[in-house]
């Protein structure tokens, strides 16, 4: 059976993490702070994936590239990154330095053909289409730009366009914690034929489990920082995998501690 | 103990090389030139992309004939991963009909179901094979994280553990010195590194 996955989200700008609310920002921490609070490599064994998103105006930030590098080398899960992807070379950049997947936001909408270019080099499954919903309309480059275009019909194109899967944001729900938009999301993936991660206001191991029954939805995420520090996102996990059986995968950190290095102590051939 | 990652320019090998590391191999080799190839002790077919660009690269870096005197004459092992272990099949059904390497006697096509995606993706459980040196000390039914819309099909006994996505498919195969695993034992944490491992210590 396909397990479902549960996702953090890391947001990341100008050398910091940021707590997002309602898209509005707040810094957190650089990597040290993430590195301390958020032990990555212990922590990966809460979860199936990560995302992280540069959401720096400016452009080009090298060191993106190397905080992502830094989290590919700690985590041996799937890694997707994005965040202000206008051109081939940022996708290029992204998959060098350790991506296995892109979050692309407003080519889909801009340059489609783009995206077209992104998925016949890479692959649809490697390609996940951010979707940002606010008052039942789509909002584009960071929820500052509303576009005329009906949710479900904006679904319907990217779709076509053979994105791998969608995450869908609920902007008004984004850091609060409040749980998430069942409305709004059972409205839009009924009918989607690709794999859906939800986002936007999960604050607790309940809310993720409301997520992941739910049929049509093939991952939860949150990028709440406050809400999951510590080890309160293994806790949540372990109360999922209890309650619902087989949803999630249960990762064994033991046995990988035990073959940290493993190979240094023998001598072969 | 050295072990060559073979570089034909597809795929990303970044957490190949991170899961070898942390096993910590000392000799971790990222190449496609002749002399690594013949003195690796082991290799690893890396792959993503489709099966004719990569056959095609791999023929343009003149591998074809090396890896074939390494792996069937010498009796090297080797780890294809994802479409590695597609390569290593006769032949591939992917856009057009192409020839692989050979080295199992196995063939490439697509998932046809229609009532699901054709796109595998995600963490899905493998059912250990019971003589499986690649899944030994896992648990009967082992999670690994999959992406891929083709699968390998074989009427042979090529060591099979399977996988369940609208029928039983091909989820890792091992023969002799040869192994395929169509998931990605490096992004699969605690099961994809024991994999791993398994595959330097028992091949």
């Amino acid at each position: 059976m396909l397990r479902k996955r549960l996702i953090f989200v890391l947001i990341y700008c100008d050398g910091f993490f940021m707590q997002s609310r309602n898209f509005s920002l707040q810094k957190v921490g650089g990597i040290e702070w993430i590195e301390e609070n958020y032990d990555l490599r212990n922590i990966s064994f809460a979860l199936d994936e990560i995302v992280v998103l540069n959401v720096s105006k400016n452009k080009r930030s090298e060191e993106f590239y190397e905080v992502l590098k830094r989290i590919a080398e700690d985590v041996f899960i799937p890694i997707s990154a994005g965040g202000g992807i206008r051109s081939f070379i940022d996708v290029v950049r992204l998959f060098e330095s350790g991506a296995d997947k892109v979050v692309i936001n407003k080519i889909l909408y801009s340059n489609p053909n783009l995206v077209k270019k992104i998925i016949n080099t890479y692959g649809s499954q490697s390609v996940i289409a951010s979707v940002d919903i606010k008052d039942k309309k789509v909002l584009l480059d960071s929820a500052t730009l509303e576009i005329d275009v009906e949710p479900k019909d904006y679904f319907k194109n990217i779709i076509r366009m053979k994105v791998g899967e969608i995450l869908l944001n609920s902007v008004e729900r984004d850091g609060t914690g409040f749980g998430y938009d069942f409305e709004m999301i059972n409205s839009l993936i009924s009918s989607c034929s690709v794999p859906v991660i939800i986002s936007g206001g999960a604050g607790n191991g309940k809310h993720l489990l409301e997520g992941l029954l739910l049929d049509n939805v093939s991952a939860v995420s949150t990028a709440n920082l406050f809400n999951f520090v510590g080890d309160s996102l293994s806790v949540a996990r372990k109360e999922i995998i209890k309650s619902s059986g087989e949803l999630l995968v249960s990762w064994d950190s033991r046995l990988m501690g035990r073959l940290n290095n493993k190979f240094q102590k023998h001598i072969y051939g | 103990m050295k072990v060559v990652i073979v570089d034909y320019g597809m795929g990303n090998i970044e957490s190949v090389k991170g899961a070898l590391k942390y096993l910590g191999v000392d000799k971790i080799i990222l190449s496609n030139k002749l002399e690594d190839i013949r003195s690796a002790d082991k290799l690893i077919l890396p792959g993503v992309g489709s099966f004719p660009s990569a056959m095609k690269n791999i023929k343009n870096f003149a591998l074809i004939e090396p890896l074939k005197a390494e792996v069937n004459d010498f009796k090297k092992p080797i780890l294809g991963i994802c479409l590695g272990m597609q390569l290593m099949c006769k032949s591939s059904n992917e856009g057009i009909k192409t020839e692989g390497l050979g080295f199992i006697d196995g063939d490439v096509e697509g998932f046809l179901d229609t009532k699901l995606n054709t796109l595998h993706v995600g963490f899905d459980q493998v059912k250990k094979n019971d003589n499986s040196r690649l899944l030994h000390n896992l648990d009967e039914t082992a999670d690994f994280y999959f992406v891929h819309s083709y699968k390998v099909l074989s009427n042979s006994d090529i060591g099979q553990s399977m996988c369940d996505y609208g029928g039983d498919f091909i989820a890792c195969y091992e023969k002799d010195n040869i192994a395929g695993v169509q998931f990605h034992p490096e992004l699969s944490q605690s099961n994809g590194m024991k994999l791993i491992s398994n595959f330097i210590e028992y091949f």
